[in-house]
């Protein structure tokens, strides 16, 4: 019982204050706004529109642990996902078998992978801010893809792919299926191995970190590593989603991946921060954005209430540490 | 504490809920998605959607997403669907990236109406109020009108890579050759049409290169203005004519000073109204036939295989007509 209850509150910690709250008025305030908000149809739309976007907030999340930042996430999915078309294409196009398209993931995983090796090296090595690295990797992508595509859209995929982005399996959208797994790999990650750990210390203070003999270098190569593997998977499953690979689609998401950690209670110089309240600091984004559609708000009014959130939740979360500590001093 | 507020909220919200399903499908609505929000095209077109939605007595509205992302688009979709809405309809940025959304929508039973995306797949209809001949040879016939059937003229497109303004180079072209033999094409078509400077440059050396020049025929937003300028700096006003699309709003001196002859453009607010006369249409489960008069549209001959309804609903711009397309802020 008490394991259970210690549970919670490992899963309710402080950073799941803001998110939480923020999760509870958003429910509120629409659901008596809007009588059709609360419906399965609302949350349906939810489900599938969260994978895309949650799947490369997974991908920004571990560099900003570390105090870095992936600038290069949705090009990376992008290049990946041109993979994965190119694949399917030499193999046939639209008659491609699942043997094409397994090859093809793999590949696509496999150069998202090498995008975040590059990067890591980089950073490890030379010491640049990651933020120059990663821009200038989000614009070598970019011009590379313009450039392989020139600027078109490559399509004609299998009709097998098409479920991965729409399909449901008992009720449950398939790409929340795929980003319900990633983030519970992540949760693992980060909370029960060594490469989680030590992720946490680079962020917390990297020259410390490299004193208690920890192979720094290594583990920020393999944290941008996994950032482009998981850049990838988003990849994949907007290739699916969108039936075509173009270099720009998504390109509006970048910014709001960093928006989505720093709600989830991730400080952005590294070293604090989970991915279970990331991932409800998520849901409540997507929910604004239906929400505020769903009345027929104007799309640029979504946008400054996200600014508007993201303060808001700053504030309550400075109000809600102080509270915690005078409840404490008084507990005692 | 702050769970049991949490778990308590968290029960209203869920009891809202059950409520609120009752009243989940009302009278059909109307949502149009567009390209972009906020520009003066797309806000046109959604004063034709309300005026036309009120005077039909239908919930009709514009979504605009924030940047021409085809991703947006398909957030857009997803929450009109869930939304319950009767008709979507569809200015696609990228029509293959909306084909499986648009199916998803139609195997809800909702209408999907499309415009400038002919063919769209997952669409019910889509409607052109410009055919590309049509557009092309309306441009020829009004040159060859203005410059009296005979004379030397050029063509300007955006840029050769340009499917559209190639098409509709093509049909003016065709036009004039057929039925002005004495018009004569001076060179190449010029990819130059989406630049002011070149287009100016570019008709300047036309100008010095071709005493015998009468006309420019520019397609693309910027090549009428361009050429325009270059004929107002010549002092070649009323010898030189120049026609094209542009925007009424920034060529409406130059048309007032005649510089520029005149062009022909479509209503994006017309558009509007027609995704909402068609939406009501549709909904009344009425079918679009051969020959039906429908408001905006006029006379429609629907290509029933590719589920196209293009007809020709030109605007011309010219010195009438210039000031109130500039008011709307086109």
């Amino acid at each position: 019982m008490t394991g259970f209850s210690e549970r919670l509150k490992g899963w309710f910690g402080p950073e799941m204050a803001g998110p939480g709250l923020a999760l509870v008025a958003v429910i509120l305030v629409f659901g008596l706004v809007s009588p059709q908000f609360l419906s399965a149809a609302t949350f349906g739309s939810v489900a599938f529109q969260l994978p895309e976007l949650g799947l490369l907030t997974l991908a920004m999340l571990l560099p900003i642990l570390t105090g870095g930042l992936n600038l290069a996430v949705t090009f990376t999915a992008n290049i990946a996902g041109l993979t994965l078309a190119w694949v399917l294409q030499a193999n046939g196009g639209a008659d491609a078998g699942a043997g094409a398209f397994a090859l093809g993931c793999v590949l696509a995983v496999m150069v998202g992978a090498a995008s975040g090796v590059v990067m890591g090296l980089v950073i490890a090595f030379t010491r640049a801010h990651p933020i120059l690295v990663s821009l200038s990797m989000m614009i070598f992508l970019r011009g590379l893809g313009e450039f392989l595509t020139r600027g078109g859209d490559v399509s004609g995929f299998p009709a097998f792919i098409g479920p991965l982005g729409h399909g449901s399996i008992a009720g449950i959208p398939v790409p929340l299926i795929v980003f319900i797994i990633c983030v519970l790999a992540w949760h693992l990650l980060l909370t029960r191995t060594k490469l989680g750990f030590n992720t946490y210390m680079i962020g917390s203070n990297l020259e410390a970190t490299r004193y208690s003999g920890i192979n720094t270098r290594k583990v920020i190569v393999l944290v941008y590593t996994l950032s482009g593997a998981m850049c990838a998977i988003a990849g994949i499953i907007m290739l699916a989603r969108f039936n075509s690979v173009r270099i720009g689609h998504g390109e509006s998401y970048l910014l709001i991946t960093v928006l989505a950690c720093f709600l989830g209670g991730v400080n952005p110089f590294g070293g604090f921060g989970r991915v279970i309240p990331v991932f409800v600091a998520l849901v409540v984004l997507q929910l604004l954005s239906s929400g505020l559609n769903l009345i027929g708000a104007n799309q640029h009014l979504a946008t400054a209430v996200w600014g508007l959130l993201l303060v808001g939740v700053m504030v309550l979360r400075f109000a809600a540490s102080k509270f915690k500590i005078s409840f404490v001093r008084k507990g005692t | 504490m702050i769970k049991k507020i949490l778990v308590a909220a968290l029960a209203t919200s869920l009891s809202f809920a059950g409520a609120a399903a009752a009243f989940a499908q009302d009278a059909g609505k109307v949502g149009v998605v567009v390209k972009i929000g906020g520009i003066p095209w797309f806000n046109a077109m959604e004063a034709g959607i309300k005026e036309r939605g009120q005077k039909l007595g239908i919930d009709a509205f514009m979504v605009g997403p924030t940047s021409a992302d085809p991703a947006l688009q398909v957030r857009a979709i997803e929450d009109l669907i869930a939304q319950g809405v009767k008709v979507i309809g569809v200015v696609p940025n990228d029509a293959k990236v909306l084909e499986p959304v648009l199916t998803k929508a139609k195997e809800k039973g909702i209408i999907v109406i499309t415009h400038e995306s002919p063919s769209q797949k997952g669409a019910d209809w889509d409607f052109e109020l410009a055919s590309s001949t049509g557009f092309g040879e309306a441009h020829g016939k009004l040159l060859a009108e203005k410059m009296g059937g005979k004379g030397e003229y050029a063509v300007f497109v955006g840029s050769l890579t340009v499917p559209l303004h190639n098409a509709w180079a093509d049909a003016a072209i065709a036009y004039i050759k057929k039925n002005h033999p004495d018009m004569t094409l001076v060179g190449e078509r010029y990819g130059v049409a989406e630049d002011v400077d070149k287009s100016r440059s570019t008709a300047l050396d036309l100008i010095s290169a071709h005493p015998n020049l009468k006309g420019f025929l520019a397609f693309g937003s910027q090549g009428p203005i361009g050429a325009g300028r270059a004929v107002e700096e010549r002092r070649k006003v009323g010898e030189i004519f120049v026609l094209g699309p542009f925007s009424p709003g920034q060529g409406q001196k130059l048309v007032k000073s005649d510089a520029i002859s005149g062009g022909f453009m479509w209503n994006p607010k017309q558009a509007g109204e027609v995704f909402v006369t068609l939406a009501d249409k549709l909904m009344k489960g009425e079918e679009v036939k051969d020959g039906d008069e429908i408001e905006g549209l006029g006379k429609v001959k629907p290509d029933f295989e590719n589920r196209n309804i293009i007809v020709d609903q030109l605007v011309p711009i010219n010195k009438d007509t210039v000031a109130d397309l500039a008011a709307m802020g086109l």
